[in-house]
């Protein structure tokens, strides 16, 4: 009986460990980054760009979307010689940070491409300002003040929210004839200033708002629903997880309302399929882009929002930068920041050209308006 | 007063409130026989909302079913539960039973070492993407009861019998038979039970086993109404579950089944006529005042001490 018990319990010693060992030989694979203890000043011996982007969580088809559109980046014109570090965030500021602790100690790593969302641009911006300032440019953070100038080593290759509210609000008021909208923000550092700034210019144009606001993780807004009374003509939700807004969407249906809901960028991917609904988007869709079918075809994956393509066009501009910096044979972070900023790129697959101001944001960015048939499919409209 | 408000408010508090109530359960039952706070129990509902995922796909996924809708919930309910049913089990089995004489904290450890890596599991197995149900494909949510504006889909109106069904089941079944019987015995005192012939061990995998399946029935409920299934989704339910198995009184079957309903409740409510910002600091004050007044719980009972 003793003996069973035994045998048991090594059985169960040995299948957790190999369970573990699989596991943890899974996690390693997808987080593959450089030796932590690279020789300093070793930037051009193997320059490294630091990914950072949530690969897995609750937002995880954003990240793999960036990631996959980075490693093209690398594959398609790094030369063979530039390397990835992949580091998962979660979209989660604590994980940012710490992620970017470890990028930042690495004398290889010239530049990062990420973070995704502001939040997490915030958690890291103390990090990567400390020391060898490392420059690092967001493919999707679009709070307006992240470009205030606090920030001397942030760029970022799509417009922020300064463009993006009154965009909306514009629409909403302009086109939509808006009278009464419910805002709901996921309260995060991405969506408030952003329903703040939606609110704010309804507001001005004459537009009655109702703001609620709810927590991310949250999965049931029924009891939120219920409270969008019957002159509510529009919701715009700012959120950051597209399948929470189809949720809020469902929801919304299965209790007869009828307002129209308008989603920010964070909205714009496959997940998020309502019939009717609005969204803005800080890309086009580089499928509708003349000249862009070899560029889709060479990418070879599918794709289902708009949070892949920046990111290829941030890449570029990181190993475009560090490719100059090292031309002499030696790199240095300030230098690759330097060369950032003085970057140009002629049609990129975004469309125009990517120039950056003097504090770090897109040159002539704007934002584009799509409004989603049966099954998700987009239209431009504005 | 806006009644329909009310009442529409009352429906959405009572479908979240009745998968706390079983989430709740799973934690109440198996704490009440082992003195174990099991918190792999939040993974174990993921694990359910899964299988349901699983069977759905099996039968066409949501947007070409093959079967009929009735049928098919039926044998995504069917299987989840016993999946995590068994699930359960090998976890009493592998994690707790060899800890069973260990401290108190040996198994807590455990029970967090098991929750992670059944989240990790879910995580290489179906990846990190969401899966969503879609029920909106194949059950019109638009049917159900509609009295002006006030509207029920017919889906929370099942999922909400479904529970109820379901503690009124397990209710029987502690109450009116032998394996209720003897899992009344273990939890009042083990050893005595076991002195008295009951085969104790039988009788922890059979409360594992049901709290578990509960809890499976919960994963897919919510898959049903909520849609969203990933792998990360047990904690945050897990954490409302425990809550409610506490503020019902932990141990107490009915307690759970109150505290999961008050919590649904109060949130609803709290959204409704107060404030979605602050839901769960107000959810939650309002539960540290009612253990201050009530530390054992509503229902629970204050453990004798010998001095």
């Amino acid at each position: 009986m003793h003996g069973r018990k035994r045998k048991g319990v090594a059985a169960l010693a040995v299948l957790t460990i190999a369970s573990l060992a699989i596991v943890a030989s899974a996690f390693a694979r997808a987080d593959a980054g450089p030796a932590a203890t690279a020789a300093p000043n070793a930037g051009c011996d193997s320059p490294t760009i630091g990914f950072q982007g949530p690969i897995t969580g609750d937002a995880a088809f954003i990240g793999k979307e960036q990631l996959g559109f980075s490693q093209y980046a690398i594959k398609k014109l790094g030369g063979g010689k530039i390397k990835l570090s992949q580091q998962d965030t979660q979209l989660d500021p604590a994980q940012a940070s710490t992620t970017g602790t470890k990028l930042h100690a690495d004398a290889n790593v010239l530049a990062v491409v990420g973070p995704a969302g502001s939040q997490e641009v915030l958690a890291v911006a103390p990090i990567y300002k400390k020391g060898q300032r490392l420059p690092f440019i967001s493919g999707s953070a679009t709070r307006t003040s992240l470009t205030n100038g606090s920030i001397p080593n942030f760029f970022r290759v799509v417009p922020n929210d300064s463009v993006q509210a009154p965009t909306t609000a514009k629409f909403l008021r302009q086109v939509l004839k808006a009278k009464h909208v419910f805002i709901v923000d996921d309260q995060t550092a991405y969506s408030r200033p952003l329903a703040n700034g939606v609110q704010a210019n309804l507001k001005a144009g004459g537009v009655k708002v109702t703001r609620n606001s709810v927590n991310q993780k949250v999965t049931d807004f029924s009891s939120l629903v219920s409270k969008i009374g019957d002159d509510v003509t529009h919701v715009y939700l700012p959120w950051q997880i597209a399948a929470n807004g189809q949720i809020f969407g469902q929801q919304m249906k299965e209790q007869g309302k009828k307002a129209v809901i308008f989603g920010s960028d964070g909205l714009d991917s496959g997940d998020f399929k309502i019939q009717g609904a609005y969204i803005s988007a800080f890309a086009p869709d580089i499928r509708g882009i003349k000249g862009n079918a070899a560029f889709i075809r060479g990418y070879g994956k599918k794709f289902v929002s708009n949070f892949g393509p920046p990111m290829y066009v941030a890449t570029q501009a990181a190993i475009l930068a560090i490719q100059k910096a090292c031309a002499d044979g030696d790199a240095t972070r300030a230098e690759v920041q330097k060369n950032l900023r003085a970057t140009l790129i002629p049609k990129t697959p975004l469309g125009g050209n990517l120039q950056f101001t003097a504090r770090g944001d897109v040159k002539g960015a704007k934002f584009y308006i799509f409004k989603l048939g049966a099954g998700g499919k987009k239209t431009l409209v504005g | 007063m806006d009644w329909d408000f009310f009442v529409q408010q009352l429906v959405n508090g009572l479908t979240l409130g009745s998968v706390y109530a079983l989430i709740a359960l799973g934690y109440t039952m198996v704490y009440g026989i082992l003195k174990l706070l099991n918190f792999a129990h939040g993974e174990v509902y993921m694990m359910g909302a899964f299988a349901g995922f699983g069977v759905l796909s099996l039968f066409g996924g949501a947007l070409g079913v093959t079967i009929n809708v009735v049928v098919l919930i039926g044998l995504m309910l069917a299987v989840a539960m016993i999946g995590t049913g068994f699930l359960g089990v090998a976890i009493e089995r592998f994690a707790y039973r060899p800890l069973r004489n260990a401290p108190r904290i040996a198994p807590l450890i455990s029970a967090l070492g098991v929750s992670f890596f059944l989240q990790s599991s879910a995580l290489l197995l179906f990846g990190a993407d969401f899966r969503s149900y879609e029920t909106y494909e194949y059950i019109d949510l638009a049917s159900g009861i509609h009295w002006g504006p006030l509207n029920i889909s017919v889906v929370r109106i099942a999922v909400i019998l479904t529970a109820f069904a379901l503690m009124f089941g397990l209710t029987l079944l502690v109450a009116r038979t032998r394996l209720g019987k003897a899992m009344r015995a273990t939890a009042f005192d083990r050893e005595a039970a076991a002195m008295q012939g009951i085969d104790v061990d039988r009788v922890i995998v059979a409360t594992f086993f049901i709290g578990s399946a509960l809890a499976g029935a919960a994963g897919v409920m919510v898959g049903l109404v909520f849609y969203k299934v990933y792998h990360l989704m047990g904690f945050l339910a897990g954490l409302k579950g425990f809550t409610a198995a506490v503020v019902g009184g932990i141990g107490s079957i009915p307690g759970a089944m109150l505290g999961g309903l008050l919590i649904g409740l109060s949130e609803a409510f709290i959204t409704g006529y107060v404030s979605s910002t602050f839901q769960d600091v107000f959810v939650f004050s309002i539960l540290i005042v009612l253990l201050l007044v009530r530390p054992s719980g509503l229902l629970g009972k204050a453990d004798i001490q010998k001095v």
